[in-house]
């Protein structure tokens, strides 16, 4: 698996509706940009020996990362895959909807539930939302959120951008009522 | 190699709303590891224009002594330590981009005066004039900031950029305040350098011995 580049990027919000967000809400997203293992092979009707060469280690390589830049408890998580113009969207999710990539990320914030996700094709420089949800009970609703992201030179056509998002905290001035309070 | 530094009083102070960190690190260029592998980053800091309703002839200098040297301070913190250390980096940059409802001027008179340039270049110690750009444009917009050597600012292979943006801000009453640095050289520079350039002219060019 070759990685071209590795981003890290940390947003500290500390005002939010004109009112101090306190502590100051982090989120923390750490993104790789790697080869698509199966560009120029035109059509391949089985994705295993791609999934094996390279979903594993960029989780491996990815989740340190993204709890360390987060420095702190993760409570809301989520991941991405951006593919180049050149692949499939279906070879972004294979790499990232398997538990061979999740599970590093689980197993690194005590992690219990699915990883929300975005999947999408496009060129150098698009920007993608990360969804992220909470740990351990994806149905906190105070914890529903998301992240903007752009590389300004990724993917490259036959790159596929392989993200983790984490969050410390749900949103800045959450103030909706749960969801069992409507059950 | 990732920022952990967390906002505090200093920040709230500031009157900032948000702070983001952005960093790259280039494993490959050109299929090839680069003999000397640099972090890129850019630290930004959105905050209220203070002189959002002033005329263009309001004098900016007293909110430039007391607003600039606080975020000059809160940026060079985080590149100094997301980089690993201020003596890892090598070159610096800075930019300011201005939402629509303020003047470039406004963008100037945060970073183009001593209470901004010369704590960002005493705090990263470097000696260079510091390299910059600057914009007025709508939340989201791209803006890549230049960055040169901290103390040999005419050194070539530092001559690099990267690209700061903030999804939601400035907004049309904010102004994004970026501060730059890279702990080394592009990725394969080898376009040599002053000492080794030979004399080029028009005339030189056109077939006239050198």
């Amino acid at each position: 698996m070759n990685v071209r580049k590795i981003i890290t990027l940390v947003e500290e919000t500390l005002t939010e509706g004109g009112r101090p967000v306190e502590p100051n809400a982090r989120v923390a997203v750490v993104a790789a940009v790697i080869e698509n293992p199966w560009r120029g092979q035109g059509f391949v009707e089985d994705l295993t020996a791609g999934i094996d060469e390279a979903a594993s280690r960029v989780g491996e390589l990815l989740a340190p990362r993204v709890v360390k830049a987060l420095g702190g408890t993760v409570e809301a998580y989520g991941k991405a895959a951006i593919v180049g113009l050149d692949g499939e969207i279906e070879h972004g999710s294979a790499l990232i909807h398997t538990l061979k990539f999740g599970d590093h990320f689980r197993n690194a914030a005590n992690a219990t539930t699915l990883l929300p996700a975005v999947e999408k094709r496009g060129p150098a420089g698009v920007t993608f939302d990360i969804p992220l949800k909470h740990v351990t009970d994806a149905t906190i609703r105070s914890h529903h959120q998301s992240i903007e992201v752009r590389l300004a030179d990724a993917p490259h056509p036959g790159e596929i951008v392989i993200a983790l998002a984490a969050a410390s905290q749900g949103r800045p001035q959450q103030r909706l009522a749960p969801l069992s309070t409507e059950q | 190699m990732t920022n952990s530094a967390t906002a505090g009083p200093a920040e709230r102070a500031a009157g900032i709303r948000k702070i983001v960190y952005y960093q790259e690190e280039v494993l490959l260029e050109n299929g090839t590891r680069p003999p000397v592998p640099a972090l890129r980053a850019t630290a930004a800091a959105v905050i209220p224009n203070p002189w959002i309703g002033t005329a263009p002839d309001k004098d900016l200098a007293e909110e430039s002594r007391t607003v600039a040297p606080q975020i000059a301070q809160i940026l060079t913190d985080r590149l100094i330590e997301g980089l690993g250390g201020v003596d890892r980096i090598e070159a610096f940059g800075k930019a300011a981009i201005v939402g629509s409802s303020g003047e470039i001027e406004h963008a100037g008179a945060l970073i183009h005066t001593p209470y901004f340039g010369n704590l960002v270049r005493e705090f990263l110690e470097g000696s260079s004039i510091i390299c910059f750009a600057d914009d007025r444009a709508e939340a989201g917009q791209p803006l890549v900031v230049p960055m040169w050597h901290k103390t040999e600012a005419a050194t070539r292979s530092h001559y690099q950029t990267i690209t700061a943006r903030i999804s939601d801000g400035p907004r049309p009453d904010e102004i994004v305040v970026v501060a730059a640095a890279s702990t080394g050289p592009r990725p394969h520079a080898r376009i040599g350098d002053r000492a080794t350039d030979p004399a080029v002219t028009s005339r030189i060019l056109e077939g006239a011995p050198a």
